[in-house]
């Protein structure tokens, strides 16, 4: 999981990522100083999410601005989400785009994996 | 003859067109049509393709006055007016709203956008609504465009007041044109004037202050619901109907209230962004004393949503 994260932290794009299953940080490259960041989007995104899945609606990503960050929780799989920091200053489009590479880079080593 | 061109540019409500109004010699050329943003709260008309009026400076100068569209969905105009109507016009009259959150945000966002057309012209930068809103005040300003490295001419008018708006004049075109009796043509324009009478009352119930926050979002484009917050983060008033939508905007604003105790170290909380290729985008705008909670259309950009709750706030907040 980690090799993933390499490729979603992108400099002047994201700055760090963590991979959530539940309340469980799978792998993550937030920095000790940036451990708060980590802490609040898991809880804040497990709590969007979930709220998502109880009303039945179909929103896979959630952005929430606080202080000078960005954080951003993409829905890959049922039960695992993609959380990426990345500067306030910086487009919502650029880490969007960044996002939806590597998700298809993951589905496509999901599938090469049950293939194998 | 000796004609010269100027170019009026700024954001809506800025004063583009009152400005124009108040120097032209002529019954001015508009272009008007309803608001479809959050701009419904301040007026109900806006420019759609440019304004046009003529100045007669002397027998022998004369100039031609020229307003882009305020709206950004009608940016075309602006390169259709810099590369063909005003290619050789004087220069760039930028109008500032000094009521807008901030100010020299629009500033940069109209160098940047008429930055080939500066780069060859004159750019005087006309500070309105001063009157409602005295800061930032000349100094910030100066300091502010120094910084920015804009050294440029600053001058607070009032679009509405002729003799005001004729201090733009003279700095464009005074030193070239000698022979301009600027006190005649000072008595002269004073019938375009459009200043309140000290008389009137100023708490006229016009139309517009009626217009809801609820109403100004449903005029904005792509806007299909919208959720009013208080300072406690509770309901003062919504028109989501869909019943998923107001819950899971109701779970956001719960989430952004907690997160206001728990992360309050963080630093502020702007915004909770919900979206999905199948559902309208959900969001929640956080200022201290309010907060927006809107359901949009999926296909419209995050970055025009943040905009448009950022102008209906504001207009809230007056």
């Amino acid at each position: 999981m980690i090799e993933l994260l390499d490729k979603v932290d992108k400099p002047n794009v994201i700055e760090n990522s963590c991979l959530l299953q539940g309340k469980e940080v799978l792998a993550s490259s937030f920095t000790p100083d940036k451990k708060n960041h980590e802490t609040i989007a898991k809880q804040a995104f497990n709590y969007v999410f979930l709220n998502v899945a109880r009303m039945n609606a179909k929103h896979n990503e959630a952005h929430l601005e606080i202080g000078d960050k960005r954080l951003s929780g993409f829905i890959l799989k049922p039960e695992l989400v993609l959380v990426c920091m990345s500067d306030k200053a910086c487009n919502i489009a650029l880490v969007r785009d960044h996002v939806a590479e590597v998700k298809k880079l993951f589905l496509q080593e999901q599938v090469n994996r049950m293939l194998a | 003859m000796s004609d010269y061109k100027v170019l009026f540019t700024g954001s809506v409500c800025s004063g583009k067109t009152t400005a124009i109004k108040s120097l032209s010699d002529i019954e001015t050329v508009d272009t008007d049509a309803s608001v479809s943003d959050s701009a419904i709260r301040r007026k109900q008309k806006t420019t759609i393709a440019m304004d046009y009026g003529v100045l007669d400076l002397s027998e022998t100068a004369r100039l031609h006055l020229y307003g882009t569209p305020g709206q950004e969905r009608f940016k075309f105009m602006w390169q259709l007016m810099m590369s063909d109507l005003v290619h050789d016009a004087e220069g760039l009259v930028l109008l500032v709203d000094n009521t807008r959150n901030d100010p020299f945000k629009d500033i940069r966002f109209y160098v940047e956008e008429f930055r080939d057309f500066i780069v060859r012209r004159r750019l005087i930068i006309a500070v309105t609504h001063s009157d409602e809103q005295a800061d930032p005040d000349y100094d910030f300003y100066m300091n502010e465009l120094k910084s920015m490295g804009l050294f440029t001419t600053v001058l607070f008018i009032d679009a509405r007041d002729p003799s005001s708006v004729l201090n733009v004049v003279k700095e464009l075109v005074g030193l070239r044109e000698r022979d301009i009796d600027w006190k005649t043509l000072e008595e002269r324009l004073a019938v375009n004037s459009t200043m309140p009478n000290a008389n009137e009352d100023e708490d006229d119930d016009s139309p517009i202050e009626k217009v809801s926050l609820l109403d100004a979002a449903m005029n904005t484009r792509g806007i299909t619901g919208a959720m009013h917050l208080g300072p406690d983060r509770k309901v003062i008033s919504s028109n989501v109907e869909n019943n998923q939508n107001k819950e899971l905007l109701k779970s956001m604003v719960n989430l952004v209230a907690a997160l206001e105790n728990k992360a309050a170290f963080m630093g502020h909380i702007d915004d909770l962004v919900l979206c999905g290729p199948q559902q309208e985008t959900l969001s929640v705008f956080v200022e201290k004393e309010q907060a927006l909670g809107l359901c949009s259309d999926k296909e419209l950009s995050i970055t025009v949503v943040k905009q448009q709750a950022s102008d209906l706030l504001q207009w809230s907040r007056q």
